[in-house]
This record gives structure tokens, sequence and C-alpha cells, in this order.
């Protein structure tokens, strides 16, 4: 009698489950492809976690520990705090005493606007693209093309007649003005990607739905959206990061109350005049990167969830 | 030769045990049933067979060859999935083609097997549709056609017709067995529904919660049940399973007690060496004849519930306890729901098993 | 019931009636025209919104007599896209048929004039003709890396294996990262003297390493920046493509005995193709206004400048708002071409198949 478990399952590198899963051997891969891909993001977060004369050394110094001597000396620094602070408390002026930034500010306007106007996006992009799927009209692709061509122009072309449009009603600097443009921004790529995962939905569903008597509300509510989850993640990721990031509509936009960070790094960091302040800089972005790696760690599950994109017909 | 062996063969999914020491040996030509409710393991032995699980002990030995190690691809089996697992973007006439890629064969060749295997089963029409575009019955055959195709080991059938309505299963069972019978392979068909057992197999294995109960030909785990499981379960209307008293066996007749009613069963004469006890008796609906009087021989019931099914009644009878007995009569035999009936059951159908399940027989 | 095409009764274009909304959007578009031309911003602003709830109101109309539901679900973002892109681009679009330069107060008509100094211009012409082109080997050039890497990582993570939702999320991270921050970092990686690739490469062998010194190096340091913070958006689309294949086609295939290479195009690229079709489209989109990377790295020099910076140039620093919008259209122009291509050819080969 003969076990027939292989070597490699036995140690646990390959995978006894059936054909599609992996096992360590696959991580041990991944991993390591993993990591490299990161690398230019380790070291901005290490850099944020220097001391600041260390920024710019040649050799330049890579790593917070030794590990255990595998990396030589002159290679390694000793990790500090000191850069998230100088991030909310920092010397302004020359021979001055630390003075708060106002970026907790900044970090909170990131936040409220970026997720509102996703969220906003989200909403009416999403009932949109119903409408769009659900009820067809003749020029459907000329409309959805169009929707998608007001992504196409550089943002310089269309920022002076946004500008006077803002100034002109009294947006310049609120809230409600930079959301309602963002939310514009994100609805091209919501409306497209809900849409196609609307095509894939097959009616039968909800034709029974309706023929038990529910309203059309409760279908789209109960029966349809369920089943687009993943659509919806996809998508709320994607508006996140794109909206997270933008900086010149902020720049122009937003007055002092309503700075979003990428505006004010950029400000913190080149102004001074003694050129880029690298510590400060990753510390920022460190901190910066902190909401979008959560909101996207979480939602990973529904993202992977798997839905078909129209491309196969049933 | 085409020949199927599993011996001792074991599953175990972290804590859950699947499939443990199933033994099992298909000849060539023959058709094998795995029989079982849901969750008996039966699909997880045929996926160990054919290579998509992998046996935790045991072997799995197909042509005579051990092929415990070896991936699917090599095996050389064909097999027909519960959900078809049509290549969904090629057409019915490239799905049955793939399998023959493998071979090297010119598309001459190809064009002229898949049209061959096309005609046996129907398919010649629609072999330029996409699957999305064909009823259910057509996905089935072109199923079947991708696997006889080519010249595998062996066959496998995963729950071939669960998703027919009846009237398919029943044209599509003979087509089945027809296509089966003119190729000389061995073949396992998973299956939890009796009728394509009985009807399709040479033999079949009844397993539950990971263990074969029965292997045997269909008339034998009909007439001849190993234990009460399998004597529930093969058999529509249900067997009558009667909870007894064993009293003792005197003159060629057992004495049970049951229901307050005190019987004398002519059974099988290995039932002499029972000590007495609690048994289970046996007995088919169809396997009573009614006596119009009360004796020592006879079972005692009140009509309940008659149910005509045509060429037979159905009577759901009641014994002074409350115990369900199950009669199923000609339709010329009336009778009136109150009345009460005598029933002697046929001593070759009275099967009697032991209090741990196993039938007593010599 | 519910879903009666609007076909059927629909007014035609020009009745006069509260429900017809194609007539309601003819006019707006017409009046916000009219009113955007001529009129000053402030007032011009206000009639093109009025002009949006016209449109809204005709839809809510059609939606109650006709329960032609489809409006009244599209109009919230057809009137939100309506008020903050359209009204933007018809402004610069009727801009770059006037000489206008922000530093002056005068506005002349000039009619075609400005396309015609864009293209032909012998003076003006070469930067743009040279913005164009670069651009067009910038587009071709990071697509194909970011779908090619993309497309190799969605690979990888395609089985199920443990750890994989941790190393997911590194992958992703580069996406996360705001421009300046990763531009910056980058021009330290590249830097000459304090950079980690000069200081690797100039250890291996002699002289010192300068990547940004001529066009090709330069050209490969954008590149392989804006490849690696966006191919993992490529990876993101292909991964959902591939784990909505069903594992019984993948078990079927084995038996089969069908090859890699086979199974691969038969069976798995099937699935993905509309995602990729998907992320080309929108990574093409937004190739073509690729210039903070380029500010950030080269600030345009080795020959690496791209229409968007071009425009950004023009337009703040030389003053030359019409030109720059006459030239963001000719731009526009050329992306809806490449655009309609795409979709014309992808939905070819879904009816195909």
């Amino acid at each position: 009698m003969s076990s027939s478990v292989s070597f490699w399952e036995r140690i646990g590198l390959r995978s006894n489950g059936g054909v599609g899963d992996a096992g360590w051997g696959r991580t041990l891969v991944v991993a390591i492809v993993s990591l490299i891909y990161f690398l230019p993001v380790l070291f901005i977060i290490f850099t944020a976690i220097k001391p600041q004369a260390l920024a710019l050394s040649v050799p330049p110094t890579l790593s917070p520990t030794s590990l255990f001597g595998l990396i030589p000396e002159q290679f390694v620094f000793t990790p500090t705090l000191e850069n998230f602070g100088s991030v909310f408390s920092r010397i302004m002026t020359v021979g001055g005493s630390p003075e708060p930034t106002g970026f907790d500010r900044f970090f909170f306007n990131s936040i409220v606007i970026a997720s509102v106007s996703v969220l906003l996006a989200l909403i009416i992009g999403t009932l949109a693209a119903y409408g769009f799927s659900r009820y067809p009209l003749k020029g459907n692709d000329t409309y959805l093309f169009i929707i998608l061509t007001t992504r196409m122009l550089p943002a310089i072309v269309v920022i002076i007649p946004v500008i006077l449009m803002f100034r002109a009603v009294g947006l310049s600097g609120s809230y409600f003005g930079i959301i309602m443009l963002y939310t514009a921004f994100n609805l091209a790529f919501t409306i497209w990607m809900m849409k196609s995962f609307f095509d894939e939905l097959s009616p039968d569903v909800e034709d029974a739905a309706r023929i038990d008597g529910s309203s059309e509300v409760k279908v789209f509510f109960k029966i349809c959206l369920p089943q687009v989850i993943a659509g919806l993640a996809a998508t709320f990721v994607f508006g996140l990061i794109l909206t997270w990031n933008e900086f010149l509509f902020a720049l122009l936009l937003t007055g002092p109350d309503t700075r979003t960070v990428p505006v004010a790094m950029n400000q913190a960091v080149s102004s001074g005049g003694r050129g880029t302040d690298w510590t400060l800089l990753a510390a920022i972005e460190t901190l910066f990167l902190i909401p979008v790696f959560l909101v996207t760690f979480f939602l990973q599950e529904h993202l992977l969830r798997g839905v078909t994109f129209g491309t196969v017909r049933k | 030769m085409s020949t199927i062996e599993i011996r001792k063969i074991t599953k175990i999914f972290g804590d859950f045990t699947a499939v443990k020491d199933a033994d099992l040996s298909v000849a060539a030509g023959e058709v094998v049933c795995l029989l079982g409710p849901s969750g008996c393991g039966k699909t997880t032995t045929l996926r160990m067979i054919a290579g998509l699980e992998r046996a935790t002990a045991g072997d799995v030995i197909i042509a005579g060859q051990r092929m415990n190690d070896l991936p699917p691809e090599k095996r050389n089996i064909a097999m027909v999935f519960q959900f078809y697992a049509l290549y969904p973007a090629l057409t019915v006439g490239q799905n049955i083609a793939m399998p023959l890629h493998h071979e090297g064969i010119g598309s001459a060749e190809t064009a002229a097997r898949v049209n061959k295997v096309a005609d046996i089963l129907h398919l010649r029409e629609v072999l330029d549709r996409l699957p999305g575009q064909v009823s259910e019955g057509e996905k089935q055959r072109v199923a079947v056609a991708r696997a006889i195709v080519r010249d595998p080991n062996c066959f496998l059938f995963d729950e071939p017709l669960s998703r027919l309505d009846v009237e398919l299963r029943h044209s599509m069972r003979g087509q089945i067995k027809g296509v089966l019978s003119n190729l000389s392979k061995a073949t396992v068909i998973v299956t939890h529904d009796q009728l394509e057992a009985l009807t399709m197999a040479d033999r079949i294995a009844i397993m539950r919660d990971g263990l074969i109960e029965q292997v045997g030909s269909p008339h034998d785990v009909f007439a001849k049940p190993a234990n009460v499981f399998v004597a529930s379960f093969i058999g529509t209307p249900q067997m009558n399973l009667i909870q007894a008293q064993f009293k003792g066996y005197s003159n060629g007749k057992a004495k049970v007690a049951f229901d307050e009613q005190d019987v004398d069963l002519s059974v099988n004469p290995a039932v002499a060496g029972l000590k007495p006890g609690k048994l289970t008796v046996g007995i088919r609906p169809r396997a009573f004849s009614v006596v119009p009087s009360d004796t020592r021989d006879t079972i005692d019931a009140v009509a309940e519930l008659i149910e005509p099914m045509g060429a037979e009644t159905l009577i759901h009878a009641r014994t002074k306890t409350g115990s369900d007995i199950r009669v199923v009569v000609p339709r010329d035999k009336r009778v009136k729901t109150g009345e009460a009936l005598h029933l002697v059951p046929d001593p070759a159908q009275t099967h009697v098993f032991a209090d741990n399940g196993k039938a007593v027989r010599a | 019931m519910s879903v009666t095409p609007a076909t059927q009764s629909a007014p035609t274009l020009f009745d006069i009636s509260a429900d017809n909304w194609r007539l309601a959007i003819v006019v707006g578009l017409v009046i916000s025209v009219l009113a955007v031309v001529t009129l000053p911003v402030s007032i011009s602003f206000w009639i093109v919104g009025a002009m949006a709830a016209l449109v809204a109101a005709a839809f809510v109309v059609n939606a109650y007599r006709r329960r032609y539901y489809g409006g009244l679900l599209v109009a919230p973002a057809i009137a939100v896209l309506f008020v903050m892109n359209i009204f933007p681009l018809l402004w610069s679009l009727g801009l770059s048929f006037f000489a206008y330069q922000s530093n002056q107060q005068t506005i002349r008509f000039v009619g075609l004039n400005n396309y015609i100094k864009v293209l032909t211009n012998d003076l003006a012409a070469p930067a743009n003709w040279n913005a164009l082109i670069n651009t067009a080997m910038f587009v071709v050039l990071t697509v194909s890396a970011q779908m090619l890497v993309g497309f190799l990582l969605a690979m990888l993570f395609a089985k199920q294996f443990p750890l994989r939702k941790y190393l997911l999320i590194l992958v992703l991270t580069p996406m996360m990262l705001s421009v300046v921050a990763s531009g910056v970092f980058f021009t330290y990686y590249y830097d000459p003297t304090f950079g980690i690739l000069s200081y690797i490469i100039n250890s291996l062998g002699d002289g010192q390493f300068i990547l940004m010194s001529n066009k090709a190096g330069a050209v490969a340091g954008i590149v392989f920046a804006d490849a690696w913070m966006w191919s993992p958006f490529v990876m993101l689309l292909v991964l959902a493509g591939l784990v909505s294949v069903p594992k019984y086609l993948y078990e079927a295939a084995a038996i089969d005995r069908v090859s890699a290479w086979r199974r691969f195009w038969t069976i798995t690229f099937p699935y993905i193709r509309g995602l990729l079709m998907l992320a080309l489209l929108f990574r093409t989109i937004e190739a073509f206004k690729l210039a903070d990377l380029v500010i950030l790295l080269t600030k345009g020099g080795n020959d690496t400048m791209t229409i968007s910076y071009h425009l950004i140039r023009i337009a703040n620093e030389q003053n030359k708002t019409s030109e720059g919008a006459a030239i963001s259209y000719v731009m526009l122009f050329m992306v809806i071409v490449l655009t309609n291509l795409y979709l014309y050819l992808a939905n070819r080969r879904n009816q195909g198949a």
C-alpha cells in the first residue's frame, strides 16, 4: 500500500488541491517579484524614517536594520519618527520656532473631497449605467463615446474656462465646486465600467421578480446591484486612486481652507529654496498613502470576485 | 485492456474523510454506477480516478498501470462533466475536436471523426453553433461526443443526466447505453438517481458517507441488499423496514414481535443463528399477498390512504401502534380506506437485518 | 410592462411638446453655444445651466408621460457632465477661433487661422509637430509596456496561493502614489551623483552613468516610471477576468490533454479580451495627456516634450491661449479617431467569435 502524496506536496511547495491552485512554491516566486516591484515605494517609506541628514548620502543608505549582518554597515541607518512630526508642525522661518503646518486640515480635506466625489460619481454613474444598459437608445454608443471624450482633453485646456466659471459662480475655493468637478471626472469611467457589468446580468431573474410584482426600484436594489458588487468595488478603488492624487485642478481651484494634500505637498517641499526636502516629502507621502492603501486592501476580495465582462455570451 | 481498479482509496480533506478504503474493479466494457445520496463521496471517488483529486491513500490503477502520480493529462481518460464544461468560445464542432489535437492527426481525419461521432449523436446540424446557442439536451450530447471521439482508457460520467428533464433523461439513457455498449471500455457513472443506475449499469456500487456499502448487479442490489441502507435506498416505493423483537426460530419460521403483533415469518435459514433481540424486517411493498383473515403468519394493518398509480395501487396502511406500511397491489384488488388488511410477505423477499444493520442471509 | 421602447410613439425632432427631450437637447446646445460666444462668462454660464435644467425637465416629463425611465436615470449624470465639461469644452473650442492672449484684453475673431497656424506655420510648427510625434512615441511605448507587464503580473496572481492577498496589495501600491512624490523620487533614482541606479552601474563598470544624458535614456527613464506606476491598473482588470474562468473548464482541458498554449487562447483569452480592450482604451487616453512625469524628470529636455506639456508652456508661459486651444483640439481629434478605431475593432471581434 503506498501513500500517493508526492514529496513536493508534503513539504508544502506544491498544492494538493485540484487544477487551479498553487502552493508555497508559487508564493515564493510571486513574493520575490512583488517585493522587487514594491522596492521604489519601500525606499520612499524608508526615507520617511531616515534622519534628515542622511537623505542624500553617498553611498545611499538603504535599510533601517542590518538584517543580522547581511547588509554592510554603510548602508544602514537608524530609523526615526521625527519626520512624521515635521509634517504637522515645523520650523517655517529661519530661526523661528515650530508652528503648526495645517496638514491635519489638508488630510481632512483630501479624505472628504475624494470620498464624497467618488461616492457621488458611483451613485450617479451607476444609475446612469443602469439606464444606458436597460433602456438602450438608438444612439447609445454615440452618447457613451461622447461621455468618454470628456476624459480626453488634457487638464490644461479646460482649466482656464473652469477657473473663470468657478469665479463667476463663486465656487472658487469651495468644497462644493471641487467635489462637483471631481465627480464629473469620475463619471466617465464609472459609467463605462458599470455598464459593462450590467450588460452581463441575465434578465431572467429580473423578469421573474417583475412578474412577482416587484417595482422597478426594488428590482434594481435587490437583484441587480448585489450581482455587480465586484464592479462597484473596482470602480470605487480606481476612482479613489485617481482623485486622491489629482494635482492640477486642486492647485487652481481650492483655497487655503480646502486645499488638498498633493497641493500642500508640492508647496511644502519646493518652498524654502534649499532644494527638495526629501525626508519631509517621503513622510507626507507615506502618511498620504495609508488611507488609499487600507481601502484597497479591504476591498480586494470584492475586486477579485470575478465577473465576466461581456466577453463571453452564455 | 481498458480496465479500472481502485484499491483502498481514501481521500481526506482537512479533518473530513470524504472517501474511506474504497475497493472497486471495472472490467473492459463494463458499466459500473456509483450510486448514493449527495455527500456520499461518489463524485470525489470519480475525480480521484480522473486525477482531478489526489488520493490521500490507496491505488488508482487504470489499464493495468498505477496512475496515482499522473495528472489527468497523462491518464488518457475521457470524462463527461455534470455541467458539461463545454468551451464557450468554440463551436460545437471545435469542442468535439479538441481532444484530438493531442493526437497529431491531420485536419481531414479530425473532421471525419468528428462527423462520425456527430452522426451517432444527431449533432450534425449544430456543429457550427456555439454552446450558448444550443439546447440543454444538445449540450449534453456534445459533452458525450467530445468523450467518445477519442480512444481513451475508460469513460467517466459525473451525473450526466441530472440537468435534463424527465423525458430527455429517458431518451438519453437509452442513447448513452447504446453508445457505450459499442465501445467496450470500462465506464464509471456517478448518479444519485437509482433508476438511472438500475437501467444503465452492469453493476452498481452503492456509497454512503465515504464507504462502499455494496457492489452488485442491479438485480443483486435489489433482491439481496447487503444492509438496511442499501435496502432502503433501492426500490420505489421504498422498502418497508420494521423494527421488531426476535423471539426465536422454529418450524422454519422466525417469531418476531412488533407493534403489539406476534408474527411468524418465513425467512432465510441463516436467521436461525441469531440470538433473540432487536432486528429489522425488510419487505418491499410489492412482496405482500393480501389474505382474507388474520393468522399467525399475517401482518395486520388498516388501510389509510389509497393512491391509484394506474396499473397498480399504492396503499398506505397503519399498524395498531401507528407504523407505516406501504403495500402495492394490482389495480383490480379493490381496497377501501379503513379496511383491515392481512398481509403475508413472500418468503423469498422477506429480508432480515441484524441489529448492526447487516443482512442476515446464507 | 415598464420597459416599453421609447421609440414607439416618441415625438419627432421638431414637435413642440414638453417631453421632446431630443428637441430640448438640440435647443439647449444651440442656445448654449450662442451664449458662450456672445456673452461674458458670468452670464453665459447661467444660461448654460438653464439649458441643462431644460433638458432635465424634458426627461422628467418623458418619464412621467411615457414611462421612459431611462431618461431619469441618465439625467443626473448628463447634467453634471454637461455643466462641468461641456461648458468648458465649448468655451475653449470657441476660443480657438479667436486670437486671445491672456495677457491682453482684446479678442479678435480669426476663424480657422489658429488651426492653420498650428498645423503649417513654420516658426511654431516644428515644436508642435515634434511634440505630437514625441507624444505618439510615448503613448506606444508606455501603453505597450503597461499592457505587457500588467498582463504578466495578472498571470502570476491568477491562481490561488497562500499570502496572495498581501502580495497583491504590494503590487497595487505604485498606482496609489502621488505623481509628485513618485516623480521626484524617480529623479533621485536617476540622479547621476546620488541616485541608486547610477551607484549600481558605476560600481559595476567605470565612469559616470547619466541616464538622462540622451534622448533614448530620458525616454527610457520616463517610460519606465510611468509603466511602473500604471501596470497595476492593467493587472487588476485582467485579473478580474482571469478569476472568472470557471474551474471546470480547466479540468475538462486537462482531461482533453489540451496544450498550455491552446488552453490559453481558447479558454482563458475570451474571458479577458474585453477587459484588455478596456484597459487599453483608458490607458491610451491617459497616456496622451502625459505631462507631469516629463515636467518632473526632464523638463522637456533631450527632446522629450509631449503635447500636453507643450500646451502648458504655450498657455501659461507664452500666453498664447487661443493657439493652445487649437492645438488641443487637433490632438482631441486624433484621440477620437484612434479610440473609434479601437472600439470598432473591439466590436467586430465580439461579433466574430
